[in-house]
């Protein structure tokens, strides 16, 4: 599953860090869902996105292997 | 969950790998180190006093016993999976290490004590506690 968190996340001047502040999750869990290698919860997703003001389908896009 | 609860967890996985790390190598001397040298109450106490001296470390200094009111799960996500991964690492290991005494405890076991295999298999336990987490932990 690829996302867009790093280009959002980006676009809005955040660090990963700041960005974990906002949605109260560890930077490690921005970091990992980053690269894709961890997957989020639907809360974690859905705090993403309502941060961003934009929606999950936006954030994460599946692959055909998924 | 505050960021200062997150940033607490972090900060109590990353010292309890190291944790874990330490006290895997001490045990591992205790366990194996009498074996060549035939010897063992030295070590032994050594073995103890660092135990006890690195566990008051970990709790004094970080007060983690505290801050984590006895919690068995971490409240981040993905501090929660990774935390999970490594015990199934424990399992994995710990499965091979005994493995590995059933096909070749014949020829150990007249040398090796039950204290000795005991600390080798904790030994095991907390060495691989300690490596999956640094490892699933890097960026």
């Amino acid at each position: 599953m690829q996302n867009q968190i790093a280009k959002y996340r980006k676009e809005a001047g955040l660090s990963q860090q700041e960005l974990a502040d906002l949605i109260a999750v560890s930077r490690k869990t921005i970091s990992t869902v980053e690269t894709a290698r961890f997957t989020p919860s639907v809360i974690i997703a859905l705090k993403i996105a309502r941060h961003f003001n934009t929606s999950v389908e936006s954030l994460f896009t599946l692959q055909e292997h998924d | 969950m505050s960021n200062h609860d997150i940033k607490n967890e972090e900060k109590f996985m990353g010292q309890n790998a190291w944790f874990s790390l330490f006290m895997g190598v001490t045990l591992l001397i205790i366990s194996v180190y009498p074996l060549l040298t035939q010897t063992s109450a030295p070590l032994l106490f050594f073995g103890t006093a660092a135990f006890l001296g690195s566990f008051c470390m970990f709790v004094i200094r970080g007060g983690f016993t505290w801050k984590m009111k006895y919690h068995l799960t971490y409240k981040d996500e993905y501090l929660n999976t990774i935390d999970t991964i490594a015990y199934k690492h424990v399992v994995l290991g710990l499965l091979f290490s005994m493995g590995g005494v059933y096909l070749f405890s014949d020829d150990l076991a007249l040398e090796v004590s039950h204290t000795m295999m005991a600390s080798f298999y904790l030994a095991v336990m907390c060495l691989i506690y300690g490596v999956s987490i640094l490892w699933q932990s890097k960026d």
